[in-house]
């Protein structure tokens, strides 16, 4: 299976507790024999690069060099990212299976390549904008939780970290229950369930 | 592929393997196509579109949605979508531009998605839909053309804030992506070139147009009573037409009316809307001369041509102006021209042949520009005949279809050879 994994953080870049997740959550997978394409952001170092576990990145950073905030700053990479996700799936004769976006960032750039190719996506949400901004909800707020809406509608699955956040995502997002699998990273069979979950929605070209 | 291709292309559908003969097949992305007019891309697109399609071009059309208009339709042999374009409140214009791209790129792909991939070059206008342009390019592998109506830098008369350089950017970005950049007057091809810092063979000066037959209709028509509405009888009529917005020049023109209505009795008609509005009226009020001009703000297409069809003089006193289709209306109209020296004006204009050109920002220079065309209907006459050859020669729709098919054409034939054009084994 061939799995292109979207993060705006990835290890030697760390703001939050996502990066070494998704380095963590590569690595296993590239050990249970998953072909593992992380694409993420970084200011200069971009490129591709060969990681530990047979794990490819892909690091784009931002043509439009000056922004007003993290909204246009995070729009306009989202082409950068399409760009590195497209040379990916043309390289490797169309044969990608999934989409995994962790986090709203890179949800406009998984709809149009689920749109234009037929490959499935998963959203993993870790954060929602609506604990980040303590219910804030001006024009800025709105325009995040809309890119978020946008993925819990165009996801095939839904994964969380908890129970609590499988409420959340049904209770601000209505999202349905039947899409949401709660895999806890702490939990013994964390991989294994991961996979599962990547069996159950693979699809595109590469499964036909 | 050359000049004299027919546009037919015959590839193989990368979906089911067989070939497939069919007409090149163009992908416009615009934020505005009518009914939703903001500015001059509507009209541009809607014209370019179907002569497009009159010259077996097969065009689909992606943009914007308007109270009202449907999702899809078919418009003089165009396809037309129109996306959601993002309704909740935004915190600026810029990041609704941004917020309304992703619903593009996403109706955009799943339709050339639905169309097996037959879409053979991808045309943005302007940097409105920018990263919907530039993503599908990349997502598709096609050509991606971009026409740079306008520029941030040269609105704002210089780049001052964060907000206009990430325009500014976003545009280099759209340009640097773009195959060819396409520019509607040999003054915008400069200035893009100066804004951007591109190759010269990049930019391709392609003009606007103008539907000069819809002016025919009026050919025998009296407008005696219709000109009783703006004016009295023996009042000439003065007009402009335009935003009225700094870069328009509107107050030049009311600077030089007073040296004008020494000379002969006339009435100032002002057609549009815009931020000046207030400002230009006060002015008028001060200067004493508020009987002499009227404001008639927004009017219908057919009140439009009629009024520059009967209008004496029209004016076009632009600061700042990447082409001046105003002028080309006027022109078509058979109304004789006054405009000042500057941009695209002073290449559709030839001076004392298809119009006179007045110093820019210099309310004498237009005022004797005007006051001659007034009072010589011999040298009005002149002007008007030759404008209206000009036009027919060098503004005519068909011929513009014509020459942006021959650069796609051109642009495949280079694509063809590409890796991004070799068949997958």
């Amino acid at each position: 299976m061939r799995v292109l994994i979207f993060s705006w953080e990835y290890p030697p870049r760390v703001i939050g507790k996502l990066a070494d997740y998704v380095k963590t959550l590569a690595e296993q997978l590239g050990k249970n024999k998953v072909q593992v394409y992380v694409v993420t952001y970084h200011d200069y170092l971009t490129g591709g690069h060969d990681d530990s576990e047979g794990v490819k990145s892909i690091r784009v950073t931002n043509p439009v060099r000056t922004h007003i905030g993290v909204l246009t700053w995070v729009l306009t990479l989202n082409q950068e990212v399409e760009r590195a996700a497209a040379n990916v799936y043309y390289d490797v004769n169309r044969q990608v299976e999934l989409i995994d976006v962790h986090d709203w960032h890179f949800i406009p750039a998984a709809v149009t390549l689920k749109k234009a190719f037929g490959v499935p996506f998963l959203y993993s949400v870790d954060s929602l904008e609506e604990h980040r901004s303590h219910g804030a909800n001006s024009p800025f707020n709105m325009a995040i939780k809309s890119i978020e809406w946008l993925g819990m509608y165009e996801a095939k699955q839904l994964v969380v970290k908890s129970g609590w956040m499988g409420d959340e995502i049904v209770r601000v997002y209505k999202a349905p229950v039947e899409k949401i699998r709660v895999i806890p990273p702490d939990s013994a069979t964390w991989v294994k369930d991961v996979l599962e979950t990547y069996k159950s929605v693979a699809g595109g070209a590469g499964s036909q | 592929m050359g000049q004299g291709c027919s546009g037919n292309l015959q590839e193989r559908c990368w979906r089911c393997g067989f070939s497939v003969n069919r007409d090149l097949t163009v992908m416009m992305l615009s934020w505005e196509f009518p009914p939703r007019i903001i500015g001059g891309i509507s009209p541009h697109v809607h014209y370019l579109s179907k002569s497009l399609a009159r010259n077996d071009v097969k065009v689909y059309v992606v943009t914007c949605d308007f109270p009202g208009a449907p999702a899809h339709e078919v418009v003089d042999g165009v396809e037309v979508y129109r996306v959601d374009s993002y309704k909740n409140p935004s915190p600026d214009f810029a990041t609704w531009v941004y917020l309304m791209n992703v619903n593009m790129q996403k109706e955009a792909a799943a339709l050339i998605h639905d169309l097996g991939g037959a879409v053979d070059v991808i045309h943005a206008h302007d940097w409105l839909v920018a990263t919907a342009g530039i993503g599908l390019k990349h997502v598709f592998r096609k050509p991606l053309f971009a026409t740079m109506h306008s520029t941030e830098i040269g609105r704002r008369n210089g780049i001052h804030f964060d907000y206009e350089r990430m325009i500014h950017e976003t545009e280099a970005w759209l340009t640097y992506e773009a195959w060819k950049v396409i520019c509607c007057s040999d003054y915008m091809v400069g200035h893009v070139q100066w804004a951007f810092g591109l190759p010269s063979d990049k930019l391709v000066m392609v003009p606007n147009g103008v539907n000069y037959e819809v002016y025919k209709k009026y050919d025998n028509e009296d407008f005696s009573q219709f000109r009783r509405r703006f004016a009295l009888p023996e009042e000439k009529i003065v007009l402009f037409v335009g935003r009225l917005v700094y870069e328009k020049g509107v107050h030049v023109l009311v600077n030089a009316l007073p040296k004008v209505l020494s000379k002969v009795n006339a009435k100032l008609v002002i057609v549009g809307n815009g931020y000046m509005k207030d400002q230009l009226s006060g002015l008028v009020k001060g200067m004493g001369i508020a009987g002499k001009v009227m404001f008639t703000g927004f009017v219908d297409d057919d009140t439009l041509r009629r009024l520059q069809r009967c209008a004496d003089v029209s004016v076009v006193p632009s600061l700042f102006e990447p082409f001046g289709i105003v002028a080309l209306e006027a022109m078509a109209a058979g109304s004789p021209l006054v405009v000042s020296d500057t941009g695209g004006l002073s290449e559709i204009v030839e001076h004392d042949v298809s119009g006179v050109k007045a110093y820019v920002n210099h309310p004498e220079s237009l005022a004797w520009g005007i006051t001659k065309v007034l009072t010589d209907d011999g040298y009005a006459n002149w002007l008007r005949n030759n404008a209206y050859k000009r036009v027919q020669e060098k503004y005519d729709w068909d011929k513009i279809a014509q020459q942006t098919k021959t650069i796609y054409n051109n642009v495949l034939g280079e694509y063809t050879k590409s890796f991004w054009a070799q068949p997958i084994t």
